[in-house]
């Protein structure tokens, strides 16, 4: 069990955690960054399961007054279920999630949904917390630019003098990215986003990309 | 074979085309038909080939979560080297020659994820220590009436065994159901110049064992790839499928167990007349071989399904252990002929590279030659079913790669570059399994399993 302390919360995982497991936690530390959020959480209690639709993917959040638990499987007392397309929750208009168990559980239900879906700082803060610790690693690009298509601006991340590698996609792609909602390399195979850099790069790129996204 | 013979080796012998056959880091062979003509001009370097091969998992998806630097930038080629004493007369097919072959960059480097290349390094770390080895295997594999297109169709379950479904071993009447198959395995086996030592029924469905005769470490790993090959062409010939995977379905599973005997000018180092007083080079091998057994799992059990098979009271150790002639334990010294003794390594998988689960074993036995590790006591009990407290094996493949990262020993041996594609290489294969499809609550073999292993490792 691994645990990660977030103000007054205390977030855990399982023994040898899934990636769901972690993507989980990844995402409520995320939450608990927000004080009313953290707030929320810290005094929420019950289990709240999300599955996938279209995988075995699954894990459950128990919340339990401070203390977080994220472990593998939909558990038998479960307050809450969401089932959701795991592979679609990221899209601009995501299919509704099927939901079970908001009758008895409201609030537990509404927590749920707004700390699976933390909020961003805007996909210029999340960039450059995407790349802090990237220029540190010798394999990385010197520099990235990033270029926002909603409104053609363009911001450089590390040396501007030694752009090694561009991003162009829309806020709603970059956010995705840099907020881990998605994975770097997928998404330009996905044609999500557009690059223009070396395949290393992007290799090393994409695998910052999965440690956001897996909260390492 | 010197090079300059090799044109008229290919004239004498009537070959028209070459198949090479290099070594994936999963263990697959890889390589292509080429012409004779090609084959001579391409020497010494050998045919190019792009090096997605040693870049891609084994479902075909490129690694593209690191990058190592032996890797080129753009997907170029890599080189196919022959080893030319492995050039031998294709046993199956007319005119055509079979060589097995280094991976290695334009400069004739080797690239570090050969796993060929990978042991021949530590068998060279091992001679400049005074010492030579010897290698014999195991392998145990299933055989399935079905063909292997039947087999897909019916998503490998419900396959019906080559014998009667007992749980014996040994069993002359399920052998007799093996027999045309397995007199065509030998057969070509003996074309191939693969001694086998000998076969029989093994305890799961449609099981056996295959033993080939000791060999230096390189040839013994270059039999067992050569095996494998021969054990899934000449299934597929007879309309049958045949698997290697550690565990296809919930009986018994599929091992490959490891035998080797070390000797310094000329005297087995590992002989001990009364089984238990070991000499200290012995002591200190096996205790380097313990102390570097939870991270030689990573490569001793490679895939997500490797782990299925390590339970107890199944034939697979479950903690890290050693004793004289105790199959429950890891490490299964066999001391007391002079002639004979050696060590069994019991941990792999019939998934497992065999290079790769050699170049562990020698490298555990080195690094407690140069550090002079004691080894523990031996386990004088039965391995399975001890209590928590005991020193476990890794259970998962993320497990089995954390005790990998944290390893200095083998990472000495095997050196960084090696080690750093491997952990990254079986961490992917963990998110690939979680992330594709593989339900991590299964206690079962799962569909993902069966799919991405059963025919091809």
């Amino acid at each position: 069990m691994s645990v990660d302390r977030s103000g007054p919360l205390r977030i855990e995982v399982e023994d040898d955690p899934t990636p769901i497991v972690l993507i989980l936690a990844a995402t409520l530390r995320r939450s608990a960054r927000q004080p009313k959020l953290a707030a929320a959480m810290a005094k929420a209690k019950g289990n709240v399961a999300m599955k996938s639709s279209v995988d075995p993917q699954a894990a459950t959040i128990r919340f339990a007054r401070g203390t977080i638990t994220v472990v593998r499987g939909v558990a038998s007392d479960a307050h809450v279920i969401i089932e959701a397309d795991v592979n679609k929750m990221a899209d601009e208009n995501p299919p509704k999630p099927k939901v079970s168990g908001i009758a008895g559980h409201v609030r537990l239900a509404l927590l749920a949904s707004k700390v699976l879906e933390p909020p961003n700082a805007g996909w210029r803060n999340e960039a450059t917390a995407f790349f802090a610790p990237t220029f540190a690693n010798p394999k990385a690009p010197r520099g990235v630019s990033v270029t926002c298509l909603n409104d053609a601006s363009t911001q450089t991340f590390g040396d501007p003098d030694t752009i090694e590698y561009e991003i162009h996609g829309t806020e709603h792609a970059l956010l995705n990215v840099f907020c881990g909602n998605t994975v770097l390399g997928q998404d330009l195979l996905d044609g999500k986003i557009r690059a223009v850099g070396s395949l290393p790069h992007l290799a090393e790129l994409t695998g910052r990309s999965i440690a956001v996204m897996l909260g390492a | 074979m010197d090079p300059r013979d090799v044109g008229q080796w290919l004239e004498t012998n009537n070959i028209r085309w070459v198949k090479t056959e290099g070594i994936s880091i999963d263990g697959l062979v890889i390589g292509k038909h080429i012409s004779r003509e090609k084959f001579e001009s391409a020497l010494p370097l050998g045919n190019a080939i792009a090096d997605l091969v040693m870049g891609s998992d084994l479902g075909g998806t490129p690694y593209l979560a690191w990058w190592d630097d032996w890797r080129r930038d753009a997907i170029g080629d890599f080189h196919q080297q022959p080893d030319l004493n492995t050039l031998v007369v294709a046993p199956d097919r007319s005119r055509t020659a079979n060589v097995l072959c280094n991976t290695v960059n334009l400069n004739g480097e080797p690239v570090p994820a050969c796993p060929r290349s990978t042991l021949q390094r530590v068998v060279q770390q091992l001679g400049e220590l005074g010492y030579t080895a010897k290698a014999a295997f195991e392998i145990e594999a299933m055989l399935f009436s079905q063909s292997p297109a039947s087999a897909r169709a019916c998503k490998y379950r419900n396959l019906t065994a080559m014998g009667h479904p007992s749980h014996l071993g040994y069993l002359h009447y399920n052998s007799r159901h093996q027999l045309a198959y397995i007199d065509a395995v030998i057969e070509r086996l003996d074309a191939l110049n693969i001694s086998v030592e000998g076969w029989h029924d093994e305890a799961g469905p449609g099981q056996f064992e295959i033993n080939l005769d000791p060999a230096d470490p390189l040839t013994a790993c270059d039999h067992v790839v050569r095996l494998k090959q021969v054990l899934r062409e000449v299934a597929l010939e007879q309309g049958h499928c045949v698997t290697t995977m550690a565990k296809p379905n919930e009986e018994y599973g599929n091992g490959l167990h490891v035998h080797h005997s070390l000797s310094r000018d000329g005297e087995p180092v590992f002989y001990a007349a009364d089984g238990s007083s070991l000499s200290e080079t012995s002591r200190h091998w096996i205790g380097g071989m313990m102390a570097t057994l939870p991270a030689a799992t990573s490569m001793l059990c490679p895939t997500i399904n490797s782990f299925r098979r390590m339970v107890g009271f199944a034939a697979a150790p479950t903690v890290a252990s050693w004793a004289e002639d105790n199959k429950s334990t890891a490490l299964r010294v066999l001391s007391r002929a002079p002639k004979s003794a050696r060590i069994e390594n019991r941990v792999a998988g019939g998934d497992a590279n065999p290079y790769l689960v050699l170049a562990a074993v020698l490298a555990g036995g080195i690094a407690g030659l140069r550090h002079r590790i004691e080894a523990p006591p031996a386990l004088h009990v039965s391995g399975w079913g001890l209590p928590d407290g005991w020193p476990h094996l890794p259970t998962t493949i993320t497990k089995a790669a954390d005790a990998f990262a944290h390893d200095t020993m083998l990472r000495e041996v095997l050196g960084e570059s090696f080690c750093s594609y491997w952990e990254n290489t079986r961490r992917w294969e963990w998110l690939m399994f979680h992330t594709t499809g593989g339900d991590a609550e299964a206690t079962n073999v799962t569909q993902w399993e069966l799919d991405r292993y059963f025919e091809i490792v």
